[in-house]
């Protein structure tokens, strides 16, 4: 008994501690895990799969450094896909603060792309296989204009260009010609797009959300209105694993290298609860 | 006059915000695509001006109050500026009036954002794990048939979801995707029906000028 | 070990670990670098908001081309400032009754769609529903035990009546059901805190220390 109250009267510090050490090991001394795809992501990935090639795949960066770690291998993922199955994309912000981020996931992937490239066919050019729009003020603005023209919205792109003049933006002019718009987002923003883009102007919309998400988006999948959904980093995990396994796409899996961390962390926190709920049952029959 | 304007602005403009959706007629469309893409682009524009103004307004008076704390205050208003700056009159690309680097030493905003910005914002929140852990440790409890369910259910998705989970027994993930799939959404589905009405009958009543709320004190 | 030599990484881990210092308790690093994040990314914002958004939209298009329709956004946008100034300050009331309205307005076709019929149209028991499952006959059962939990859910949040009889055995089974989707939630929760933490560490460890790739 006295051990057990001895237990829940732990400094918080040392918690911090124990769940420090549990988290850095795994990631000092890697080791492979396998991962199991389960059926929404794989709806994600036939929906992406199955763009026409003549439609776009729109993608909206928007998360921002608090969500990055779980979000970003998601882009990262989705722009392997694209660029290997020669599926245009157009990426947008509808925020201000993912912008950095955007970037730095098409540079990075464009880059992988392109280092292994032998021909301009095999790259990856900004302009034809690729634009990134940018951002502009209001996201419901953007999501009901682009409905009618992508270009009055985005008259520049991100770097300045015409949007009108580049030779991928002369084929695709709204949502007509966009097969698919999937949103990376830890707030209510893909909400948003089954509300405004999908309700008025009939574009199918998929989801990356973060895990605290989870438990409210699975009823838009349900219905359908998200023609899949990616949850966290394990759902970021899945889609480097589907990617990679169907398309032969070589390329860092970040997801994938911290599944041990937070395999042990969970099991942590498990633990935790665990021993704690034991301390408060042996305690209260005591008393 | 000053309630009634506002309210009838509010009434004119949320029967504009509908319109779009019920007439397709070119002068609710070119009406509606002036709204988007000008007036209320450069409105939320302002309005950004406004909460930048009222957080240095804030911190300004800090300082002036010497406050708890008031000296951190220049540090934000500091770096405000020199970003702003930076950002302003360097350019977003670096290729403004401002010189960026020093030799090979670049301050641009980029650098900026990705070694001062990213980091800072990421490791806020990563602050959260050990306090969720320190919460685990001490505070979750089943003290309720309700409480012991909702850990239940808690475990199952948290085992499920791991690759362990699978190496165990595929059933278990199988079991948490069907959590997920059936119950969970059973459960917010029946909330979320009630905050879709709650939400519309509040978008009705702020238009139809019953919520006066947003209006705040004063005026007649 | 491989130590960056690189001065923005250096930045970066130390404004990290002046974050993480606040485990331990506050501090004046925890302080200087929480406000430095508010001032940065303010700064940021302006940057963005200045060359996507106010030059080319408003300044530009007015100042130099004379596009003369655009004063009126522009005095619209100028009556926010007019919060600072107490005697005429309820004329802010125009640009947030203005912006307000249209968004209020345009959400309510979209959330009668989006979250009541499409919601709704998920929930009935039709054939539709029951092979959307891909789980053969069980699709049924699946579809049957989502009915009931909606049905039952609202029933719990129904209190102009007293739980008691059928509302109250109801809303018992509804509060089941709201119990097993918050403890998903809470895994769920669990799951991206720690993901957030492993994040940071892997740039301690990587680009910062070296120790990792």
């Amino acid at each position: 008994m006295k051990l057990f109250d001895a237990l829940t009267k732990v400094d918080r510090r040392i918690i911090y501690i124990i769940l420090l050490v549990v988290v850095t090991l795994p990631l000092i001394f890697p080791s492979a895990q396998s991962v199991r795809v389960m059926p929404p992501v794989e709806k994600f990935f036939n929906a992406v799969d199955s763009i026409p090639p003549d439609k776009a795949l729109i993608v909206d960066f928007d998360y921002t450094p608090q969500d990055m770690p779980e979000l970003e291998p998601m882009g990262i993922a989705i722009l392997r896909h694209a660029f290997k199955k020669r599926i245009k994309v157009l990426a947008v912000s509808l925020y201000v603060q993912p912008l950095g981020l955007a970037v730095r996931a098409l540079q990075q992937v464009t880059e992988e792309f392109n280092s292994v490239a032998t021909s301009n066919a095999d790259s990856i050019i900004y302009g034809r296989d690729y634009v990134f729009l940018g951002w502009q003020v209001g996201p419901v603005n953007a999501m009901l204009t682009m409905g009618e023209s992508i270009a009055r919205f985005y008259p520049v792109d991100y770097y300045g260009n015409r949007t009108d003049t580049l030779p991928l933006m002369r084929e695709i002019k709204n949502y007509r010609n966009v097969g698919l718009v999937t949103s990376l987002s830890p707030s209510d923003i893909p909400k948003y797009w089954v509300a405004y883009a999908q309700n008025r102007f009939g574009v199918r919309v998929s989801s990356g959300i973060t895990s605290v998400s989870a438990s409210e988006f699975y009823p838009y999948l349900q219905t359908g209105q998200f023609s899949g959904m990616l949850v966290g980093m394990k759902g970021a995990a899945e889609y480097e694993e589907i990617v990679e396994q169907n398309l032969n796409v070589k390329g860092r899996r970040k997801a994938s290298e911290s599944l041990p961390s937070l395999t042990y962390a969970h099991l942590l926190i498990i633990a935790f609860i665990v021993i704690g709920n034991v301390g408060y049952f042996l305690s209260r029959r005591h008393k | 006059m000053q309630r009634t304007f506002p309210l009838v602005l509010v009434f004119v403009f949320g029967i504009l915000g509908i319109l779009p959706f019920i007439i397709p007629h070119p002068v609710v469309q070119n009406t509606n695509d002036f709204l988007l893409n000008v007036f209320l682009k450069i409105l939320l524009a302002f309005a950004l001006v406004l909460g930048l103004g009222s957080l240095l307004k804030v911190h300004m008076d800090k300082i002036k109050r010497k406050r708890e704390n008031w000296q951190y205050s220049w540090v934000l208003i500091g770096t405000f500026i020199v970003t702003s700056i930076i950002g302003l009159f360097g350019g977003v690309d670096g290729s403004g009036i401002l010189p960026t680097h020093i030799g090979s030493f670049s301050f641009d905003i980029w650098t900026i954002y990705n070694n001062v910005e990213v980091p800072l914002g990421a490791t806020m929140f990563a602050l959260l794990a050990f306090f969720m852990a320190s919460a685990a440790y001490r505070a979750f409890r089943a003290r309720s048939f309700e409480a012991t369910l909702l850990l239940i259910s808690a475990f199952i998705v948290m085992i499920g979801v791991l690759p362990l989970g699978n190496r165990i027994s595929p059933y278990i993930p199988s079991f948490a995707q069907w959590i997920m799939d059936v119950p969970n959404v059973a459960g917010q589905r029946g909330i979320q029906f009630g905050v879709a009405l709650g939400a519309m009958a509040t978008a009705l009543k702020i238009i139809l000028g019953i919520e006066r709320s947003w209006l705040g004190g004063g005026g007649s | 070990m491989n130590i960056s030599l690189d001065p923005w990484v250096w930045i970066a881990a130390l404004l990290t670990l002046a974050i993480f210092s606040f485990l331990y308790r506050d501090n004046p690093f925890y302080r200087f670098a929480e406000h430095m994040f508010v001032g940065v990314a303010n700064g940021w914002a302006v940057t963005f908001y200045w060359h996507n958004v106010l030059m080319p939209t408003l300044f530009d298009p007015l100042f130099r081309q004379g596009q003369l329709l655009l004063i009126l956004p522009f005095i619209a946008g100028m009556l926010y400032f007019t919060r600072f100034i107490p005697r005429v300050s309820w004329l802010v009331r125009i640009p947030i009754g203005i912006s307000m309205g249209y968004y209020v307005g345009a959400s309510i076709p979209a959330t009668i769609q989006a979250n009541i019929i499409k919601q709704a149209q998920g929930t009935i028991l039709t054939t539709h529903n029951f092979q959307a499952w891909h789980a053969g006959s069980m699709g049924i059962v699946w579809s049957v035990i989502l009915f009931v939990g909606v049905l039952c859910t609202l029933s719990y949040f129904y209190f102009s009546r007293e739980h008691k009889g059928v509302l109250g055995l109801t809303s018992r089974v509804g509060i089941v059901f709201v119990m097993i989707g918050f403890g998903a939630a809470f895994g769920y929760t669990v799951i991206a805190r720690i993901s957030l933490l492993i994040g940071r560490l892997q740039f301690l460890l990587g680009p910062w220390l070296g120790i990792i790739e």
